[in-house]
């Protein structure tokens, strides 16, 4: 695939002198192209942010310098010379070390074992002064010099042991850093912390790749940007060369498809209003009206609070408060018996944990939530669900062949379609609530996701879902509701908006949006 | 974020479970139609060897084998609902049985029913009081079973100071009889596994411990409130567990803390032998009567072959070890 | 200010076994009312020689409860390294005793290796392993109890020293004080509780997590094994011991010992003071005259009210049961709302 260099970006990513330099790589699983042609190069020093959206390939890109994954084909040069890194143990022992947004830290016990923790070089009776003074330097280092090396970590603050994770890094001679999301649920007081620290690294001749959603820090603490999309890298640029609007550009390309159904805005009245959704620590007075027949989406990206609102409103957290009425009546929030009473309806974006029964077959997980329909004197009638399940699976698109077969042998599309093929035939329409509804879920699936979405807006439900994927809220909603850490930034009707202001709220909102 | 779920001891770190790829998928069709091929072929190569062996299908062999099965058989398809909602086992019913037989015996001056019912009652309060701890709150099952157990031998021991209980009335011969040469021990098992599998397959409770089994989450995302569902399973296994003791009751003619010993191993054998998996969201009814019938059968296979008692009880164990093993091959977690 | 601050350390997990000690010796003297056989030399031994049986058997159990999981196997390990011992240890006790514990050790790592290598929860395989153990133990022993000739090994292992400890629990104590050792001054003992805190942050940290499994049910069984042995070598004899009774002291000496239900926490001193606190139980109520059931009692309950107290949902339920309580008593005191009321975090 030819492409040409954007102007101004860095030919070859930066190569010369780098630490880490990668060289047309090409990676697939199956059918899926997963990373392109990628060549990407980072200097000794170098703080080299990484922007992209979900599924451009950033993930992937990661695991190979790592060594979860082995390249196809291409080479990786540590130092100028090709290295095949084969095993995880091999990319810590050559300097590559990753602060993935899951933290690998043992809370109960403290600052000095886990910074310690999985070390080989530790010796058997480990407590010993040198090891506690290595360990004072790494945490001073990083900006954590005053803490006490026995506190447990559960005791500190998630941008607190994001630091010392990366203090056990920096014991481990770590040269490149890879920081996926860091900041993702920081306060400004901890993302400063973490940006000194970064900037300390520097000083040493670290180098540091910074995996972010968020432009505005991109600008702050990265040196240079590789944008990433669809597998590919489509440029490299110095930071103070290119501004926020051209890199939302590359990141975004070509216009979106046209796989979106027209929205017949069939507008009825406002079947749900909530008002003061409040989560402690992660959500505040968040307020949404969702019309019968339209599809709200929530924009807002990990930390945003988005995906946690609309699980309030399912009646899956327990800590929320607030007012929620559904058609006039008011809703109790904290239950989910109560929510399906009310006919509020949720799919889950944890499929696999939360949303099926994986080992269970796909005729129970269809009639999971409807058995008390089909029961005659206390007894179920299995030729009626049986029947009421081919009918519903008919209905979404999955074939009745596979009633009998357990839910984890559907690919992710069918299975995501089993959960939407619950929440049909109720006896009257009600709210869908859907976290991230096509996540993991290939193109062809998605079509048929988006029709099954329209169908339930021409019964009449109300819709309202979260995404990360801005292509697909821009295509599908017809009232857009972006959301920024935790509070809501702006509402847009359909055509009010651009992908543009969307991308711009959810990832640095300018002050006033944020009240 | 949504909580991470912390099922405590002896049952592992929960892997998060995930959608699989389509290489592993096939992988595992494939392992599972092993799986069933050896549980059938194991099923065919024990009938073979049963009926081959001398004796076995002699009138006494089959009585005494259905008379042996009748007791550990009531105690399993209770065990079965706590393995099937998840809750691994329970370690006090055979203490549950036992102290059923002594209420049950000290009860018969009232009647014969009255005895009955007083019996089971108190099987089933005593199991659904853990049932309501691991349910509402989610102790950890095993450590609750262990209270129990505790508690019921000291209560117990205070109560009768370690003696017998002898019967109160008469009317419990009824429970030793035959009905057209099926012993009545026997016929109560059958109806024991026909409500047991008749709950799990056609009342929407038996479909919610299914789905509290599989994937306690989902359970809830659903709208099932997965602690009546715990409660309940925990209550039915009161129930049969209680039967059982009543049943051994009659058959020894007293009441004895010494009956339950070693059912809760017997009955757990049973039901993983039989298929159900341990972790809960699968397995029957049906299925644990498979699993008690062929200990049942190889123990009276080895008696007739001269086996020592002693090599049956460790031929036993290294089925149940096999088993377990073999389940796994066949569903990677 | 100070008497809530000192009553919490008391409270803590990690101290508690100890206050209940304190706790237990102050009313089990007070129920002796000066009658001199509780405090005595004669009750510190039989406490003692109770330690000697059931603290190795806690501590390889709570051992495996550190790491999330559950060795149901410890009490077949115990009888079965029993009668390997006294049946091979006939012309050489050594021997025997080499055997035993070799024994033990194996049967943990066959089961270590089965778990790590299938990927099974450890009830499954441990209650194999249990049924097993016990079935070759009933094989061995034809369910009979058989006699160790040697009797002057009896006679050495419980020989009183300083009228309190004999070389059997004085070996145990020991064994307490190396665990203790490695568990708290060594690398092994961090990835233990590293292992137990979270397994897969460990292993992506780079503890070898299958290694910490495999280890830990090896010394679990190695452990019951040496008690096995040192009680089959003391009694002269070796026989089957039922189930119950070991299964149940000893899984309620390590959560009163403070290990916890959720993993991650436990430490061997802990584990012993949670031991001794059942031994007093036993002989101290049966030196002071009551009747045995109330040591299951006792027990039970203790269990039962720490397994209450370590629920995970408890917290929960307590918090949500006291704001409906509240928002009931407001709306009784005549308050008004305009809309239904937010319930107050």
């Amino acid at each position: 695939m030819n492409r040409s260099p954007t102007v101004g970006s860095i030919p070859g990513g930066g190569a010369g002198h780098s630490i880490i330099t990668t060289r047309n790589i090409w990676k697939s699983f199956g059918p899926v192209e997963a990373l392109k042609d990628v060549s990407f190069a980072v200097r000794p020093g170098e703080i080299r942010g990484v922007c992209g959206e979900n599924g451009a390939g950033k993930s992937t890109l990661i695991k190979i310098l790592t060594g979860v994954y082995r390249a196809d084909r291409g080479t990786v040069l540590v130092d100028g010379e090709a290295t095949d890194i084969r095993r995880p143990q091999q990319a810590q022992e050559l300097g590559i070390a990753l602060v993935a947004q899951e933290l690998s830290l043992t809370l109960h016990q403290t600052i000095e074992d886990n910074i310690w923790l999985g070390n080989r070089t530790v010796p058997l009776f480990h407590r010993r002064r040198v090891f506690r003074d290595r360990a004072v330097r790494a945490l001073e280092t990083v900006g954590l010099g005053s803490l006490d090396l026995d506190t447990p970590v559960a005791a500190l603050s998630i941008g607190q042991r994001q630091l010392v994770e990366v203090a056990r890094l920096l014991t481990r001679n770590a040269r490149v850093l890879i920081l996926d999301e860091p900041t993702a649920a920081l306060s400004d007081v901890e993302i400063e912390k973490i940006f000194a620290a970064l900037r300390a690294l520097k000083q040493e001749g670290r180098s540091i790749i910074y995996i972010t959603h968020r432009l505005g820090e991109v600008f702050e603490i990265c040196d240079t940007v590789t944008v990433m999309r669809n597998g590919e890298v489509v440029a490299t640029h110095h930071v103070e060369r290119i501004d926020r609007d051209r890199l939302i550009e590359l990141m975004l390309g070509r216009p979106m498809g046209e796989m979106y159904p027209d929205s017949s805005s069939r507008s009825g009245g406002p079947l749900m209003v909530v008002e003061g959704l409040r989560i402690p620590g992660v959500v505040e007075d968040f307020h949404l009206v969702a019309p019968r027949g339209q599809i709200v989406c929530i924009a807002g990206q990990i930390g945003s609070g988005a995906a946690e609102a609309v699980r309030a409103i399912a009646g899956v957290v327990p800590e929320a408060t607030g007012r929620v009425v559904v058609s006039g009546r008011p809703l109790q929030l904290n239950s989910v018996p109560q929510a399906l009473a009310s006919n509020v309806m949720f799919i889950s974006e944890d499929r696999a944990g939360e949303g099926i029964f994986l080992h269970m077959s796909v005729l129970d997980n269809l009639v999971a939530t409807r058995l008390g329909e089909y029961s005659r004197g206390g007894l179920l009638s299995w030729p009626a669900l049986r029947s009421a399940a081919a009918r519903l699976a008919g209905r979404v698109g999955v074939s009745r062949t596979r009633l009998r077969a357990r839910a984890e042998e559907l690919s992710g599309g069918n299975q995501q379609k089993l959960a939407f093929a619950r929440s049909l035939e109720r006896k009257e329409p009600g709210v869908l609530l859907m976290n991230e509804p096509t996540r993991g879920v290939d193109v062809g699936a998605r079509s048929e996701i988006y029709r099954l979405m329209q169908e339930f807006c021409d019964l009449g439900y109300a819709l309202v879902m979260t995404s990360s994927d801005l292509e697909e809220v821009m295509g599908l909603s017809d009232v857009i509701v972006t959301m920024y850490r935790g509070r809501q930034v702006a509402r847009y009707e359909r055509g009010q908006a651009t992908i543009h202001r969307v991308l711009s709220d959810i990832t640095h909102p300018t002050v006033e949006a944020v009240a | 974020m949504s909580v991470k779920e912390s099922p405590g001891i002896g049952l592992g770190t929960a892997s998060a479970a995930r959608p699989l790829p389509e290489r592993v998928r096939m992988g595992q069709n494939a392992r599972r139609k092993a799986l069933t091929a050896v549980r059938i072929g194991a099923l065919v190569a024990l009938t073979v060897g049963a009926l081959a062996t001398p004796g076995f299908t002699s009138t006494l062999s089959v009585l005494s084998l259905l008379t042996a099965m009748s007791f550990i058989g009531c105690v399993a398809v209770g065990m079965s609902f706590i393995t099937i909602t998840g809750n691994i086992m329970s370690l006090c019913l055979g203490a549950t049985l036992s102290a059923s037989s002594l209420v049950f015996m000290a009860s018969l001056g009232l009647g014969v029913l009255p005895a009955f019912l007083a019996a089971v009652a108190f099987g089933v309060a005593v199991t659904a009081a853990q049932g309501f701890a691991v349910g509402y709150l989610q102790a950890n099952p095993i450590i609750v079973s262990i209270a129990g157990l505790a508690l019921i031998l000291g209560c117990s021991d205070y109560i009768t100071g370690g003696q017998r209980i002898y019967p109160a009335g008469g009317g419990y011969q009824i429970f030793k009889e035959k009905v057209h040469g099926m012993p009545v021990e026997a016929i109560i098992l059958f109806a024991a596994v026909a409500v047991g599998q008749v709950m799990l397959s056609l009342t929407r409770f038996g479909r919610n411990m299914y789905m509290v089994g599989s994937n306690p989450r989902a359970a809830e995302a659903a709208g099932i409130v997965r602690w009546r569902t715990v409660t309940g399973a925990y209550t039915l296994a009161g129930l049969f567990t209680s039967v059982a003791g009543i049943l051994l009751a009659a058959r020894y003619g007293s009441g004895d803390m010494e009956l339950g010993t070693g059912y809760d191993y017997d009955a757990i054998a049973a039901v993983l032998v039989g298929g159900t998996a341990i972790h809960g969201g699968g397995g029957s009814v049906l299925r644990t009567l498979v699993g008690v019938a062929v200990i049942a059968a190889v123990k009276v296979i080895l008696i007739l072959h001269g086996f020592s008692q002693q090599m049956q009880y460790l031929i036993t164990g290294l089925i149940v070890l096999g088993v377990v093993m073999l389940h796994t091959l066949g569903e990677s977690r | 200010m100070t008497h809530t601050f000192a009553l919490r350390r008391l409270v803590d997990p990690s101290v508690r076994p100890f206050t209940i000690l304190l706790c237990a010796i102050f009313t089990l003297a007070v129920a002796d009312r000066g009658g001199g056989r509780f405090l005595s030399l004669a009750t510190a031994f039989s406490v003692m020689q109770l330690f000697a049986t059931l603290g190795p058997v806690a501590l390889g159990l709570g051992l495996s409860m550190l790491i999330r999981e559950f060795d149901l196997s410890v009490a077949g390990m115990l009888s079965l390294a029993g009668c390997v011992a006294v049946l091979t240890g006939a012309g050489n006790p050594w021997l025997g005793a080499f055997l035993g514990v070799g024994v033990g050790i194996a049967g943990g790592t066959l089961q270590g290796l089965v778990m790590t290598g299938l990927r099974i929860r450890s009830v499954g395989v441990t209650l194999g392993g249990l049924l097993t153990f016990e079935g070759i133990t009933h094989v061995l022993t034809r369910s009979q109890t058989i006699v160790y000739p040697n009797m002057r090994i009896a006679l050495v292992l419980n020989e009183p020293i300083l009228g309190v400890l004999s070389m059997r629990s004085a070996f145990t104590v020991a064994v307490f004080l190396i665990a203790a050792v490695v568990m708290s001054l060594t690398r092994i003992g961090r990835d233990v509780v590293a292992t137990g805190s979270d397994r897969r942050a460990s292993r992506v940290a780079g503890v070898s997590t299958d290694s910490v499994v495999i280890g830990v049910f090896a010394v679990s069984g190695g452990l019951s094994a040496l008690a096995g042995v040192l009680l089959s070598y003391s009694l002269a004899a070796a026989s089957p011991i039922a189930l119950s009774d070991v299964l149940v002291p000893a899984s309620a000496a390590a959560i009163i010992g403070g290990v916890s239900l959720a993993g991650g926490r436990g430490r061997p001193l802990s584990i012993g003071a949670g031991v001794l606190i059942l031994c007093l139980l036993r002989s101290g109520l049966n030196a002071v005259g009551a009747s045995p059931y109330l040591h299951e009692i006792a027990t039970g309950a203790v269990l039962l009210m720490v397994a209450v107290v370590d629920a995970p949902l408890l917290a929960r339920r307590v918090r949500s049961w006291r704001r409906r309580l509240s928002s009931s008593q407001l709306r009784r005191d005549g308050a008004t709302y305009l809309s239904p009321p937010a319930s107050s975090g």
